[in-house]
């Protein structure tokens, strides 16, 4: 088990920023989702060690979270999302440095140094220094950092913000090959939820500090709900109304299509059963294929 | 740029729990300082007081070969205590310390947070206390270069020139007090140069504020003694407070008529707050906003 957390509370003075947050990652990419204020740095700093929860226990890589922050943190990369590099020194330097003091010997750190920055794609630029690079550089670099004492365990904070496409692009098919086939755990939060949806195989979605959903992307957009599009034809007030009332999320496109989020135990043929009774028709009816983002939207409760 | 074909390779070698993890911070520190320009010129330049003082140790053992060239020679090249005294207290030396201080340790901590890098320190295995005392080595280094390195050199090679112990058996305790004195000017103004460079993201603004902070107590305590005419107000420099204290180490006449007690109580309670608050401005926990 490389993340394993079990009822962890946290607050800052009286404002409450972690609850009861119970998780169980194994490897694989992990999406760490959530709204402003939901609760992800803080639950990121408790995995770095940098807070300790009020009460419950956990554990990073099998060091515990109270008492073996050091440890933590050095068999865990971070790429941070701010711009932060060290001025005055070329890629190479700059990589090998933050090797040595994860805990690499000098001369590793060096030998390293190359082969992430080469890895990362900075090969060519790697004697520059780190002040004079682009920001799809420096963002590359900045993962070249948090890959230089080989973690097990990396944690990515909006590793695509800031990138043009065709860098972002790039980064994704990074952090896709570190994660698939290196046998790297890799949590990433962000805010872009289609790079989540197209790195991740699973999510945790944090909300007010409580743990919003947990699990496997396909299987939460098929359990938490059944999404259909539909058109209809007369009077839908009635009838959209009589949804909302079975417990049916509904959201309107501009084309006129409805959206409806269903509960997994309600049948399909109560919109048929609705439109019945309003005496309207239901002139196109698909099951859709559902997206992180209406996932987000339905657990998070914002459209 | 492409990702290159070759992939991921894992590392093969062990981490390991290092016996002085800050070592690459105060090296880089070190060799960036050297980098800089006319940083060498002042380097080298603020050498001088210790180039003259041993060859003051030369003549002194001498004397006879030099008696033509120099008038009541026994007078101006007396090496005792009083002799090391000069040197550690003088104001050139005190004035070419603030100097490097200004190269070396204005942007050691602004520049970290000008450019979000404590968050690089802070999410590897490194803690709090070892940062700072990466930094502070930069610092110690280069204060001990003009401080302890040449304080001993004068005291061996007075040993050597005058090719008997006697020089040791009259002051056994001048090494202990180089070294004392030595180490008390060094920390004083480590933890004065990192708190002022906490105070602000803008290396320029921490250099002035290194320069101006040393010389306005001066300025300061100029000005009251002149209206007053009290030596208590010599405790307002930072830099009197210094020679009362090297004064004292080497048992020498304070150059102030008031106890040196009262300098040993405002160098220590400026190191004490500027530690306090490094420790408080300084977080690990600022790493993710």
């Amino acid at each position: 088990m490389t993340i394993e957390v079990k009822d962890i509370h946290f607050s800052y003075g009286k404002v409450k920023a972690l609850s009861g947050i119970n998780l169980h990652l194994e490897n694989g990419a992990v999406g760490l989702l959530g709204p402003n204020g939901a609760g992800k740095s803080t639950l990121l700093r408790i995995f770095l060690g940098f807070l300790v929860p009020d009460s419950g226990e956990g554990k990073i890589l099998g060091y515990d979270i109270k008492s073996q922050q050091s440890h933590i943190r050095r068999y865990v990369g971070y790429m941070p999302e701010d711009d932060c590099f060290i001025p005055g020194m070329d890629a190479v330097t700059f990589t090998s440095y933050l090797g040595e003091l994860s805990g690499m010997s000098r001369q590793e750190a060096m030998k390293r140094a190359h082969e992430v920055l080469f890895y990362v794609g900075l090969e060519e630029g790697r004697y520059r220094l780190v002040e004079t690079y682009s920001l799809g550089m420096k963002q590359r670099l900045k993962l070249a950092q948090a890959l230089v004492h080989d973690p097990k365990l990396l944690f990515l904070d909006e590793p695509t913000s800031s990138l043009d496409p065709q860098g972002r692009k790039e980064t994704l098919e990074l952090i896709k090959d570190i994660s698939s086939k290196k046998d790297i755990q890799v949590l990433i939060s962000s805010h872009i939820l289609s790079d989540i949806e197209s790195v991740c195989s699973h999510v945790v979605i944090l909300n007010k500090g409580e743990l919003a959903a947990q699990g496997e992307i396909d299987e939460l957009k098929e359990i938490k709900y059944r999404l259909y599009e539909i058109k209809v034809k007369g009077e839908s007030q009635g009838f959209l109304q009589k949804l909302k009332n079975i417990g049916c999320r509904i959201e309107e496109t501009e084309d006129m299509l409805l959206k409806v989020y269903m509960l997994p135990e309600q049948s399909p043929q109560e919109i048929f059963k609705v439109a019945l009774e309003e005496k309207v028709q239901v002139r196109h009816f698909i099951k859709s294929q559902t997206t992180l983002e209406d996932l987000f939207a339905k657990v998070v409760g914002v459209d | 740029m492409t990702i290159k074909e070759k992939g991921y390779t894992h590392w093969e070698g062990e981490l390991e729990e290092k016996k002085f993890p800050w070592w690459p911070i105060t090296r880089f520190g070190i060799l960036s300082t050297f980098r800089k320009k006319f940083f060498k010129i002042f380097f080298f330049g603020s050498l001088i007081p210790a180039v003259v003082f041993l060859v003051g140790i030369y003549i002194s053992e001498r004397l006879d070969d030099f008696r033509t060239m120099i008038q009541r020679p026994e007078r101006l090249l007396n090496v005792d205590p009083g002799y090391f005294k000069s040197y550690f207290t003088g104001d050139f030396l005190l004035f070419m310390m603030v100097m490097i201080l200004v190269f070396c340790g204005a942007g050691l901590i602004s520049d970290d947070m000008k450019h979000n890098s404590l968050q690089l320190y802070f999410s590897r295995p490194l803690k709090k206390n070892q940062y700072f005392l990466g930094k502070a080595a930069v610092v110690l280094f280069f204060l001990f270069m003009l401080t302890l390195v040449p304080g001993l050199v004068f005291f061996f090679m007075k040993l050597i020139f005058a090719g008997s112990f006697q020089f040791f058996t009259t002051y056994p305790w001048l090494p202990l007090s180089v070294i004392g004195y030595s180490l008390l000017v060094t920390v004083f103004f480590s933890l004065y140069t990192l708190f002022l460079s906490s105070l602000s993201k803008n290396r320029r603004y921490v250099a002035i504020l290194i320069f101006s902070v040393y010389f306005f107590s001066d300025i300061l305590f100029g000005i009251f003694y002149g209206i007053f005419r009290n030596q208590h107000f010599a405790l307002l420099s930072l830099k009197v407070n210094l020679q009362q204290i090297g004064a004292l180490i080497f048992n020498q006449k304070l150059p102030y008529s008031i106890s040196s007690l009262y300098s040993f109580l405002i160098i220590f309670s400026i190191s004490f707050l500027a530690a306090v608050y490094l420790r408080k401005k300084v977080k690990g926990v600022s790493i993710i906003k």
